[in-house]
C-alpha cells in the first residue's frame, strides 16, 4: 500500500476517527453548543487551519523544547541574569509570571473542554492541539523564568498570587469571564479577540522587551511559542469566519461579543502598556507606537475592512481606546506606583532620560500631566517620605482596575459610572465597562473585588501585614525599587570586583 | 438584556450590603487631583458622623498628598447631587448609599 500523504493521514486520523452517535442524539452528546443562540448547520464546513496529526505535532514540539531548554540551561550556567539592563527589568517578568503564565494554564483547561464539547471533529482536534500548546507554554514560561527566582524577589509563588493579589484579579477575572461563558463566546473572546486581535500588543512588548533587555531565556521562550501563536491566530480567525458563514443570525451575536471582548482585552492590556513604557529599562517602542501599528494599522485598517463583508463593524468604544493611547500607560503606572507597597513588584520614578523619552513619545500629555507629578513624588522621596496611597482604591466592577482612568480627552478628570441592579449599586470605570456590566449584570454582580473582600475580612485579616501574608508576599517583594534588596544586590553584583 | 445560560442563573453579589452588617462601603473622590490616582474606598459604620468621617477617614487619606488642606475641602456632592453636610449628620442621614461616591474639590 502506498504511503499516505500528510493530508490523507490528517483526514484519516482526525475526521476519519469521528463517528455518528447512535445510542444518544447529537444534542445529548454535545449539550453546550446551542444555548448561546449560535446556529451551526454544517460542522464539516470547518476549514482546518493547520493539518497536524498527533505524531507530527509531538515531533515538532519536542524539537522546539530541546532547543529552548538548551538555551535556558546555557544562559543559567553562564549567569546570564547579570547581563540584564537593570534589575528593574525583572518587575516585568514578575508581572508576566503572575499575570500571564497562569492564564496559559487556564487556557489549557478550557481548550480541553472545547476539544470534548464542540460538535465537529475538525474544531475539536484544533482545540486539542491548542490545549496542549497552552500547557506547554505554562511549563516553558515557568522554566524560562524560574532561574531568576534564585536571585530576585517576587517570583516565588505566581499561582497563589494570581488567585489572591489585587492587581492579578484583573487578568484572572478576565479569563474567568471567558471560561464561564459558552463555547462560542469563549472562542470569540480568547481565540479571536485575545489571540488574534490583541495578541501582538501582548506578546511583542514582553518578548521584544526580553530581547532588548538582555533576557535571553524569556526571549527564547517567545521564539519557541511563536509558531504556536501563529497557529492560534489562524484558528481565531477561522473560528469567527466559520461561525459568521454558518447563519446570518449569528452576526449580531458575534458583533456583541467582539464589542465586549475588545474592551475587556483592551482594559487588561493597560497593564502591558504600563510594563512597556515603565518596567523596561531599555525601551522597545512606546505603547502609543505599538497601539498605532498593531491595533490601528493592522486590525482597524487591515482586518475590519475584510470583516465588513460579513456585516461586522469595528468594536464599540474603540474610539476611547484610540484617545487613551496618549495617556493610558501613565495612568496605569501611577496606580501601580502608589499601591506598590501592597504588590509583588517594585516601582520607582523614571529617571530624567526616561522622562525625556516619554515627553518625545507623548508630546501632548507627558510634560503637562505626568512629569509634574513625578517630580513632586521624587521630591517627597528625597525628603524621606516616599509617596504611597493612604487607602484602598475604588475598583471597577468589570475590569477590576482601580478607578484612575479619565473621561475621553480629559486626562485630568477621572471617570466614574454606576448602575443599579436589583437595588444594589455597582461602580464602573468607563462607558465600555458600564456597557459590559449592563449587558449581564447577573454575571458581574458576583465579581470578587479584592478591596471589598479585604473589607469583609476574607483576605487573611483586616490589616495590611495580614493581607500581605495571605498574598504570600515576603519583605522585599513590594514598594520602592531603590530601597529593594534587588536594587542592592544588583549594585553589589556589578561592582568591579565581581560577585561577592 | 438577560444572561444566556445553561440553567437557572441567580447568584448574589459578593459585596452586598447585608455582608457588612451595620457598616457600609463609601468611596471618596478628590476631584481635580490626579496625584492620588482615583477615589478611595472605605468601610465605615452607617452611624458614623460626618465630623468623624472627615477626621478619621477622609482627611488622613487625602493627606497622602502634601498639598491637601482639610479646611479648603469644599463642594461636597453625593455623586453629582450637592450636599451640605453638618458635623453631626451620619453617613446614613446624608443618604450615602452602600458603595456610593462622595465627591469634593479644594477651594
Amino acid at each position: 500500500m502506498a504511503k499516505a500523504s500528510m493530508r490523507e493521514r490528517y483526514t484519516e486520523l482526525t475526521r476519519g476517527l469521528a463517528w455518528e452517535p447512535t445510542y444518544v442524539s447529537h444534542e445529548q452528546l454535545y449539550p453546550h453548543t446551542r444555548f448561546e443562540g449560535i446556529k451551526i448547520h454544517d460542522w464539516d464546513a470547518w476549514e482546518d487551519p493547520f493539518r497536524l496529526t498527533v505524531d507530527a505535532y509531538a515531533k515538532y514540539q519536542s524539537e522546539k523544547d530541546k532547543r529552548l531548554y538548551a538555551v535556558v540551561d546555557s544562559f543559567a550556567q553562564g549567569q546570564g541574569h547579570l547581563n540584564a539592563t537593570d534589575a528593574r527589568y525583572f518587575n516585568s517578568l514578575r508581572l508576566f509570571l503572575q499575570g500571564v503564565t497562569p492564564l496559559e494554564y487556564a487556557a489549557h483547561r478550557h481548550f480541553a473542554y472545547l476539544a470534548r464539547h464542540l460538535d465537529g471533529p475538525g474544531p475539536r482536534f484544533a482545540s486539542l492541539c491548542q490545549s496542549i500548546d497552552e500547557l506547554r507554554h505554562n511549563q516553558t514560561e515557568t522554566h524560562a523564568i524560574s532561574m531568576y527566582n534564585k536571585y530576585y524577589d517576587g517570583l516565588h509563588n505566581p499561582n497563589l498570587m494570581h488567585d489572591r493579589v489585587w492587581y492579578l484579579s484583573v487578568p484572572k477575572s478576565f479569563f474567568d469571564d471567558g471560561i464561564s461563558a459558552g463555547p462560542f463566546e469563549f472562542m470569540t473572546a480568547i481565540s479571536f479577540s485575545f489571540e488574534y486581535f490583541l495578541t501582538n500588543l501582548l506578546f511583542v512588548p514582553f518578548m521584544s522587551g526580553a530581547s532588548f533587555n538582555g533576557d535571553l531565556s524569556t526571549m527564547s521562550f517567545g521564539f519557541s511559542a511563536q509558531s504556536d501563536e501563529s497557529r492560534h491566530m489562524t484558528l481565531g480567525l477561522e473560528c469567527i469566519k466559520f461561525i459568521l458563514e454558518q447563519d446570518e443570525d449569528n452576526v449580531p451575536i458575534m458583533q456583541d461579543w467582539i464589542d465586549k471582548w475588545f474592551w475587556r482585552g483592551y482594559r487588561l492590556l493597560g497593564l502591558v502598556a504600563c510594563m512597556q513604557d515603565y518596567f523596561l529599562p531599555k525601551k522597545v517602542m512606546s505603547w502609543k507606537e505599538a497601539f498605532e501599528l498593531y491595533l490601528e494599522q493592522q486590525m482597524l485598517e487591515g482586518l475590519f475592512p475584510d470583516l465588513d463583508y460579513y456585516g461586522i463593524r469595528p468594536p464599540r468604544h474603540v474610539e476611547q481606546a484610540i484617545a487613551e493611547k496618549e495617556y493610558v500607560s501613565h495612568q496605569v503606572f501611577w496606580v501601580l506606583y502608589q499601591f506598590s507597597h501592597a504588590a509583588s513588584f517594585t516601582t520607582t520614578i523614571p529617571h530624567d532620560e526616561e522622562m525625556d523619552w516619554m515627553a518625545r513619545q507623548y508630546p501632548d500629555t507627558f510634560n503637562r500631566y505626568y512629569r509634574p507629578m513625578y517630580l513632586k513624588a521624587r521630591a517627597m522621596q528625597q525628603a524621606g517620605k516616599r509617596f504611597f496611597n493612604g487607602g484602598l482604591p475604588m475598583l471597577c466592577q468589570v475590569c477590576q482596575i482601580p478607578m484612575g482612568f479619565t473621561e475621553i480627552g480629559k486626562p485630568a478628570l477621572q471617570a466614574q459610572r454606576f448602575s443599579i441592579h436589583q437595588g444594589e449599586r455597582y461602580n464602573t470605570c468607563s462607558d465600555g465597562c458600564q456597557w459590559i456590566f449592563e449587558r449581564e449584570p447577573e454575571k458581574y454582580r458576583q465579581a470578587w473585588l479584592p478591596v471589598h473582600q479585604i473589607y469583609q475580612g476574607n483576605c487573611g485579616g483586616p490589616t495590611l501585614p495580614e493581607v500581605m501574608e495571605w498574598y504570600g508576599l515576603q519583605p522585599g517583594d513590594s514598594g520602592e525599587y531603590l530601597d529593594s534588596q534587588d536594587a542592592k544586590n544588583w549594585e553589589l553584583w556589578h561592582q568591579p570586583e565581581g560577585v561577592s | 438584556m438577560t444572561i444566556r445560560a445553561l440553567g437557572a442563573y441567580d447568584f448574589p453579589a459578593k459585596d452586598r450590603q447585608e455582608l457588612f452588617g451595620d457598616d457600609q462601603l463609601v468611596n471618596v473622590f478628590w476631584e481635580g487631583n490626579t496625584f492620588i490616582v482615583g477615589p478611595g474606598c472605605f468601610r465605615v459604620p452607617r452611624s458614623m458622623t460626618w465630623a468623624d468621617f472627615r477626621s478619621q477617614v477622609m482627611d488622613p487619606w487625602a493627606s497622602a498628598d502634601p498639598d491637601y488642606q482639610p479646611d479648603k475641602a469644599v463642594d461636597f456632592r453625593n455623586d453629582d447631587e450637592a450636599m451640605n453636610p453638618k458635623p453631626k449628620q451620619t453617613i446614613e442621614q446624608l443618604g450615602i448609599p452602600h458603595k456610593g461616591l462622595i465627591k469634593f474639590r479644594l477651594a
